[in-house]
C-alpha cells in the first residue's frame, strides 16, 4: 500500500537516466518537476500515490515521510 | 530583439522540429526553443522509423543519422518459437525503414526547420505561459536567464512529461497502466541481420514486449518496456531477459556499451489538443502508437500536420482561439486519431486478458499480422 502521509521525494543520481516516466505519471497539477527532469525532490508530496517511483525503470526513486504533516487524503 | 512569433513550439524533437519546419515554410515566423543544448540526449528511443515515415513527412534519408537499415521483423512467441517477416525474400530491395542516431536524427530535423525560417534557441525552458490582449505570453529561462516571448500559438511538443501541456491545463497524467517504462542497451557482441526482433510475454516484459534491434555493425539494442510491476523494475527484467530467457545463449557475449530508457505513453491520445493560443504534438498529446510503443512516426506525421494547419489557419484568422486551433485537433483525429485509438483498444483488450498463455497468444499474433505486408494498419 502507498504512504498516506505526505513524502518528500530522493532520486538516486546515479541510477537515474532522466528517462522522463516518474514525470509523465506524477498526479500533480501543477509543475513538479526537477532542474534533471525527474520528479521533484525538494517538495513534499501530498499525494504520496507513489506512481512515481513504480514506473522508474531504474528504482531510483526513494521517498521519506514528512514528520509530524498532516494525511494528505489524496489531494494535491 | 523583437520577441514577437506567431508560433513558439517548445521542444525540438521530431515533432516540435517537424512543426516549426513546416509553419516557417508557410511564412509564419517561429521560434523553436528547446531545454538542452545537445538535441536528442538523453536518448529515450529505439530510433526505429520506416521509411515510408521519412517519405511522408519530407525527411531525405541521410548517412547523418542512419545507422543501419531495416528489412523485416521477426516476432518471437513467449517459449521461443518465431516468424520472421523478411521483405527482402519477397524482393524488397530498399530498406523498409531504418534505425537512426537520435541524437544526430533531431539535431537533422531542427536544421531543416531552421532551412525553412525557423529561429532556434537551445538552453531554453519554457517555465511559464499566461495570456493576455490575444496572445500567449511564455517565460523562459534561456541560459537561465528569464525573459518572455509572445506568441500568438505555443506548441507544446515536450514529450511524455510536458509541461507546457501542463501550464496550459491539457494534460493529465499518464495512467500507469498506460505508460511502458523502458530501458535498453546498446551492445557489442549480439548479432543481428537487418530485422527489428520483438519478444513477446509476460515471463520477459510483462505488460510490454523487448526487443533486439540493429544499431549499425557490431552493435544491437536489448531493451524493453514494462508496465506497472509493484514487484521489479525494467532493469530486472532485462538482465533476467538477458540471463535466464530462451535468448540467453545469443547474449552470452553481450557487453554493454550505452543504457538508455524512456517512458513510453501506451495511452489513448489526449482528448483535447487545443487551447486558446496553444497545441499540443508528439509524445505531449500522447500521439504514439499503443501497440508497437513507435512514436517517430506519428510525431513527424502530426508535427507536419499541425505546422500545415497553422501555416494556413494563422493569416486568416482573427483570433488564435481554441475554436480555431481544434481545426488542427479534428484533422489529427481524421488522418490518424481513429486508426490510433483503435490500436489503443486492441492493446487495452490484449492486456485485460487475465489468462496469462492466451494473453501472450493475443500479443504475438496482433504484432505479427501488425508487422505483414497487408496489414491495415501499414502506415500507421
Amino acid at each position: 500500500m502507498p504512504p498516506r502521509q505526505p513524502v518528500t521525494f530522493s532520486v538516486v543520481w546515479p541510477a537515474c537516466i532522466q528517462c522522463g516516466a516518474c514525470v509523465a505519471v506524477c498526479l500533480q497539477r501543477e509543475t513538479f518537476i526537477s532542474p534533471f527532469d525527474t520528479i521533484a525532490v525538494d517538495t513534499p508530496c501530498r499525494i504520496a500515490c507513489m506512481y512515481c517511483a513504480d514506473v522508474c525503470p531504474t528504482s531510483a526513486i526513494t521517498h521519506q515521510v514528512v514528520a509530524g504533516a498532516p494525511e494528505g487524503g489524496g489531494q494535491p | 530583439m523583437d520577441s514577437h512569433y506567431d508560433v513558439v513550439v517548445v521542444g525540438a524533437g521530431p515533432a516540435g522540429a517537424a512543426t516549426a519546419r513546416f509553419a516557417a515554410q508557410a511564412g509564419l515566423r517561429v521560434l523553436l526553443l528547446d531545454k538542452k543544448g545537445e538535441l536528442g540526449t538523453p536518448v529515450q528511443c529505439s530510433g526505429a522509423v520506416s521509411a515510408n515515415a521519412l517519405a511522408e513527412c519530407g525527411v531525405p534519408v541521410s548517412a547523418e543519422f542512419v545507422v543501419e537499415p531495416v528489412y523485416g521483423f521477426k516476432v518471437y512467441a513467449s517459449g521461443g518459437q518465431a516468424l520472421p517477416i523478411d521483405y527482402r525474400d519477397k524482393g524488397l530491395t530498399e530498406p523498409l525503414g531504418y534505425v537512426v542516431d537520435r541524437k544526430r536524427f533531431d539535431r537533422f530535423l531542427t536544421r531543416l526547420a531552421i532551412a525553412a525560417g525557423a529561429e532556434l534557441w537551445l538552453k531554453s525552458r519554457a517555465v511559464g505561459l499566461e495570456r493576455a490582449g490575444g496572445w500567449a505570453i511564455l517565460a523562459v529561462e534561456r541560459f537561465g536567464q528569464r525573459q518572455q516571448v509572445t506568441a500568438r500559438v505555443v506548441v507544446g511538443a515536450d514529450g511524455v512529461m510536458s509541461q507546457v501541456g501542463l501550464m496550459a491545463g491539457l494534460r493529465s497524467p499518464v495512467p500507469p497502466r498506460d505508460l511502458a517504462s523502458c530501458l535498453q542497451y546498446i551492445v557489442e557482441g549480439v548479432e543481428t541481420s537487418g530485422l527489428l526482433e520483438v519478444v513477446v510475454g509476460r515471463a520477459h516484459a510483462p505488460g510490454g514486449y523487448a526487443w533486439i534491434f540493429p544499431k549499425g555493425p557490431g552493435m544491437a539494442e536489448v531493451g524493453l518496456g514494462v508496465t506497472r510491476d509493484l514487484g521489479h523494475d525494467a532493469r530486472w527484467h532485462l538482465e533476467r531477459f538477458m540471463s535466464e530467457s530462451f535468448m540467453r545463449a545469443r547474449f552470452a557475449r553481450a557487453r554493454i556499451v550505452e543504457v538508455q530508457g524512456g517512458g513510453v505513453p501506451l495511452a489513448a491520445a489526449h482528448k483535447h489538443m487545443a487551447a486558446d493560443n496553444l497545441i499540443l504534438v508528439g509524445d505531449a498529446a500522447r500521439q504514439v502508437n499503443p501497440i508497437t510503443g513507435g512514436g517517430i512516426h506519428t510525431a513527424l506525421r502530426s508535427g507536419r500536420m499541425a505546422g500545415q494547419f497553422l501555416g494556413q489557419a494563422l493569416p486568416a484568422a482573427p483570433a488564435a482561439s481554441r475554436a480555431t486551433l481544434k481545426g488542427y485537433h479534428d484533422l489529427w483525429h481524421a488522418e490518424l486519431g481513429h486508426a490510433l485509438a483503435e490500436l489503443y483498444q486492441m492493446k487495452t483488450a490484449i492486456f485485460a486478458e487475465a489468462d496469462p498463455d492466451r494473453q501472450d497468444a493475443a500479443l504475438y499474433q496482433t504484432l505479427s499480422s501488425y508487422f505483414l505486408p497487408d496489414s491495415r494498419f501499414k502506415r500507421v
